[in-house]
């Protein structure tokens, strides 16, 4: 009986910790990317609260928290609450299922640094995936307005195409492993000595585009289009309840893809040992943090796709040439 | 048994944090009611049309159809992906004929003109 306690003792500390972790590293990117998008633009970017503008995040938070409650007349208002939830919800549980490094022993515990190592982990992944629509939706949806409205139904679009493309790339990498589960397939790179993004270059190509297009980011941002929408799909929304959508869509969402990413295609924690006994987990974050930062750097640098290519480039180049990488990773892997 | 209590927990504590961010407002924010403070942005005019939702291009709606044929073959696919090894040549011709079908679905819905945006 004791073991289960000391179980869920562990369990609760790692989802605290991931928790904690990645609401604060993503609270802390909007400094980053603001610092950054200032520099690729020439200006500065935040730089009055606290050095370097570090402070700023604290500050645009605590701004957030004491804004007054709005909700617009004529809004559905159970909706329209339900829609943070479900925003923020599935983008956080995507980090349930990221292996950050092998197991360790800490006070004769055997600790995975994961929170849920199951065997289906890449499905959670897709379940997960699917349920950030409805958080889109139903804030256009439930907000009553034409601008909302208009921007969740593009999001849709964009995500509902981009899932199928999700889900055909990542079979080629499940069809090589042999497993859903996260640890597995790292452990299967480990043991080849290679990273499937040598075995599915086209894969990774297509989970990029879909990584972008799941988590609004240029070039895939019609439903924010500040010109034509003014930020879509959150317009109606105020104080913490408008700062949970960039959060949840721009930051952990990226976040969270970008570490599938790493273990899918890059290897997962693998890598020389060249930082002592923390170099796996360091690794997974150089690895990880690297995504990110190219995810950053082109919203800044690219213009916006018009829906039409978006939605035409995802159904009728992507998908079959998604499709057509599984069917050649199966023959290829069956018959070499 | 152990790791999916795993997800549970994760789930109630996030359902918290968004709980916490949802009210978070109407605790901490003042509380000065102001006649138009709630009137639905529209850049600054009368609204032209108070019901929001209204009609909207179909093409969304057949994008969603396509979603649930697309997205329950891809969900069908991950155990074939997953037992590829055990099943041999018998389940490669399977899934593949399984494909096949699955596609001429799409060069159908392509053909009848689904997928154009623009009409």
């Amino acid at each position: 009986m004791t073991e289960f306690w000391v179980s869920l003792l562990v369990t609760v500390i790692k989802v605290l910790v991931v928790l904690g972790v990645f609401l604060g590293v993503g609270a802390y990117l909007t400094w980053f990317e603001r610092k950054l998008a200032g520099h690729i633009q020439a200006r500065l970017g935040p730089k009055l609260v606290g050095p370097f503008g570090l402070l700023q995040p604290l500050a645009d938070g605590l701004k957030l928290l004491t804004k007054e409650s709005i909700v617009p007349a004529g809004a559905d208002r159970v909706v329209y609450y339900l829609a943070v939830i479900l925003a923020l919800v599935p983008a956080l549980m995507l980090f349930a299922v990221i292996p950050f490094g092998p197991s360790f022993k800490l006070f004769g515990v055997e600790v995975k640094p994961i929170v849920a190592d199951v065997n289906i982990a890449v499905l959670l992944v897709f379940a997960f995936g699917s349920l950030l629509v409805y958080g889109t939706i139903f804030s256009g949806w439930a907000s009553n307005s034409k601008y909302a409205f208009i921007g969740s139904l593009r999001k849709a679009a964009v995500i509902i195409g981009y899932e199928v493309v999700l889900g055909f790339s990542v079979l080629g990498v499940i069809l090589l492993a042999g497993t859903m589960s996260t640890t597995g397939i790292v452990q299967a790179q480990i043991e080849r000595g290679v990273w499937f993004i040598v075995y599915q270059p086209v894969a990774f190509v297509l989970y990029l585009f879909c990584m972008l297009a799941e988590s609004g980011r240029v070039p895939f941002d019609i439903q924010e289009a500040e010109a034509e929408l003014v930020t879509g799909y959150n317009v109606e929304y105020g104080g913490m309840r408008f700062g949970v959508f960039p959060l949840a869509e721009w930051y952990l969402n990226v976040m969270a893809l970008s570490a599938i990413a790493v273990v899918l295609f890059l290897g997962g924690w693998s890598g020389p040992r060249i930082f002592g006994p923390l170099s796996p987990y360091l690794w997974f974050l150089i690895k990880m943090f690297g995504l990110v930062f190219f995810v950053l750097w082109l919203h800044w640098t690219l213009p916006r796709f018009q829906a039409k290519d978006i939605t035409e480039i995802g159904w009728k180049v992507m998908l079959p040439l998604a499709v057509l990488n599984v069917v050649i990773t199966a023959f290829v892997y069956y018959f070499v | 048994m152990n790791e999916y209590l795993g997800i549970l927990i994760f789930f109630v504590i996030a359902l918290g944090v968004g709980f916490v961010f949802t009210v978070a407002n109407s605790i901490l924010g003042p509380r000065t009611k102001e006649k138009m403070e709630d009137y639905p942005y529209e850049c600054g005019v009368p609204l032209y049309d108070p019901e929001a939702r209204g009609t909207f291009k179909q093409g969304y709606y057949l994008l969603g159809l396509l979603l649930i044929l697309f997205d329950i073959e891809v969900a069908f696919l991950f155990p074939w992906a997953v037992v590829f090894k055990d099943i041999g040549i018998y389940g490669l011709i399977e899934a593949v004929l399984f494909i096949a079908i699955l596609f001429l679905g799409f060069v159908y819905a392509w053909k009848k003109g689904a997928l154009k945006w623009q009409i």
